[in-house]
């Protein structure tokens, strides 16, 4: 009883991600993309939750996590004799070696939990603003990095010949691994010590939780996950710094906290809600038929619609459009004495 | 111990023993420095003078978490209940923060709901608690990690006089049946008498009386700090 009642907290995310995919598929092929980066912002804002849903502290810096990934995954799988053209100062070892899709989608997950080790060691004392700062921090260091260190990467430049092998099915079976995985952790003992952590530090202290030990293996898997997100996005379009830098974080923040925060269920919901209003107010500005009526939006509508919505949801609705909480069977009630109508029908 | 917050002296010179299978009652009026104590003991502060031992080891420097992995619980004077989660998964939370296993953290959640009357709101949020349930579940938890000492920080507090006796009977439980050692701050005098073994009474900061429940109860010193001078006054009369 209590297994299937946690079955369906799984349930209705992976339900909606496959909806989002099979809608995805019946659409026209240019409609489809839309579909597919969606399906990415999924992976990416489910690692977010991991993080900041569970524990409850703020991280700025996890697009950062993205951003390596995407890095290792682009670097790996550019075909060699493409590699001098577009990053002429790469170092022998990653000039020399090319590795297939799914090795460079794991190797990516690896590097994205590495950075977020060596970060959250330090980091994962503080709570609050202070760890919102610290992370932001992290997001700036590794940008510069990433835009003027060529020799791990194109630089300046954009990652062009990537294989484009994130389609309609990679993106949502990654979607899924990515919400799966994020569900066995909520699960977990990590997890649920974590989620204590988050209502009451002192009190989870006293039960004999250490609070920093819990952050750092969320910040790890959910830096896994990031990382993770970052290939999958890398195999979809030719990435530079810009695109993994302050408007993902906004946009993919904003997502979390539209769906709720600490939920899975919102986490999904709100990427796919944010998204499509985005992808759709993104194709306005370019100018668009919407049921006869043509729809011309001036540049930059999408970020301040989205910007307002997070700033309505925050005051109107502060749990997100989930109310934070997951899909639940409706909770059986001991009714000894008060049996119900259907029972004495 | 002692312990100075900038200047004032909080604790002068304390020192309390809490042996395991007995329960031993912690009172004084407000600001005497009992929450000071017990958070020292817990490891949320630190004393500027003094030691910690638990079983022998100094743990003064020990952070909190530590020492609840090593058989010290306590519970909370104002509520810290993890408020989303549900009532059994606060006490089963907390047996896996002493590294139990999932299945055994389960049993054990059972066991205690069951023991401290909260079965039937075993899957209510949390936050949906009435007050005394509320404080029976800080006790649930506690227990939920199988210590071997206990920091009751008044658990009676604000719990209806007609489930009084109901607390008693789990003190005395995890005293005889855990054979953990209580320590029980609370300001009911009649709880306090009739489940210590012993009393130790703090008055600004320092020790005013250790002893006996019928000792204390004929010190006089005891009545003036604790009841205040008008209730001394009448029993002189």
């Amino acid at each position: 009883m209590r297994r299937a009642a946690q079955l369906t907290e799984l349930a209705g995310p992976a339900a909606l991600v496959l909806g989002a995919a099979l809608v995805g598929m019946a659409v026209s092929s240019s409609t489809e993309t839309y579909f597919v980066d969606t399906l990415v912002k999924v992976s990416i804002v489910v690692a977010l939750y991991v993080f900041i849903g569970n524990s409850g502290v703020l991280s700025f810096g996890h697009v950062s996590f993205v951003a390596l990934g995407a890095w290792t995954a682009g670097v790996l799988s550019v075909p060699a004799s493409e590699k001098p053209a577009i990053m002429p100062n790469l170092a022998g070892f990653l000039r020399d070696t090319t590795v297939g899709n799914v090795p460079s989608l794991a190797l990516a997950a690896l590097a994205g939990s590495v950075l977020a080790l060596l970060v959250g060691l330090p980091l994962m004392r503080l709570s609050g603003l202070a760890a919102g700062i610290a992370t932001f921090a992290v997001l700036e260091i590794v940008h510069n990095v990433l835009r003027y260190y060529d020799k791990i990467g194109p630089g300046l430049n954009t990652f062009s010949s990537v294989p484009e092998t994130t389609g309609l099915w990679q993106a949502a079976i990654g979607a899924l691994i990515a919400v799966a995985l994020a569900f066995a952790y909520q699960r977990s003992r990590f997890g649920r010590q974590l989620r204590a952590a988050r209502e009451d530090p002192a009190a989870a202290s006293a039960a004999g939780i250490s609070v920093y030990r819990q952050r750092l293996v969320a910040f790890v898997l959910s830096g896994a996950l990031a990382g993770f997100a970052g290939g999958l996005y890398v195999h979809l379009l030719p990435l530079n710094t810009e695109a993994l830098y302050l408007d993902l974080t906004f946009v993919t923040l904003a997502m979390l906290v539209v769906g709720g925060s600490t939920s899975l269920l919102g986490a999904v919901v709100g990427a796919l809600a944010v998204s499509g209003l985005d992808s759709l107010l993104a194709a306005a500005e370019n100018g668009i038929d919407v049921f006869g009526a043509h729809l011309d939006l001036p540049a930059g509508t999408r970020v301040i619609v989205v910007g307002a919505l997070m700033a309505i949801v925050l005051i109107a609705r502060p749990g997100g459009l989930t109310g934070g909480r997951e899909l639940r069977l409706p909770p059986r009630r001991r009714r000894a004495e008060a049996p119900t109508a259907t029972e004495s029908a | 111990m002692s312990r100075s917050f900038e200047g004032v002296e909080a604790l002068r010179d304390v020192s309390l023993e809490l042996r395991r299978g007995e329960v031993v009652g912690l009172i004084g009026p407000n600001g005497a420095g009992k929450s000071t104590l017990v958070n020292i003991l817990s490891g949320f502060d630190r004393p500027t003078r003094g030691q910690v031992l638990l079983e022998g080891r100094d743990v003064t420097r020990w952070p909190a978490h530590r020492r609840g992995r090593h058989g010290l619980a306590r519970t909370f004077q104002h509520s810290h209940a993890f408020r989303a989660l549900s009532v059994r998964e606060n006490v089963e939370v907390a047996a896996l923060g002493v590294g139990v296993s999932p299945r055994e953290a389960a049993r054990r959640a059972d066991e205690l709901l069951e023991l401290l009357g909260l079965a039937d709101e075993a899957d209510l949020p949390a936050a949906a608690l009435a007050h005394g349930d509320e404080r029976r579940l800080g006790v649930a938890r506690a227990l939920a990690t199988d210590p071997r000492f206990v920091l009751l920080d008044e658990p009676a507090a604000g719990l209806p006089e007609a489930e009084v006796p109901e607390l008693a009977a789990a003190v005395r439980s995890v005293r005889d049946d855990h054979g953990a050692g209580v320590l029980l701050i609370d300001h009911n005098m009649a709880l306090i008498m009739e489940v210590c073994d012993r009393i130790h009474v703090l008055d600004q900061g320092e020790t005013l009386a250790e002893g006996a429940p019928e000792e204390i109860r004929g010190n006089l010193d005891v009545a003036a700090a604790y009841l205040g001078e008008s209730a001394v006054r009448e029993e002189e009369e």
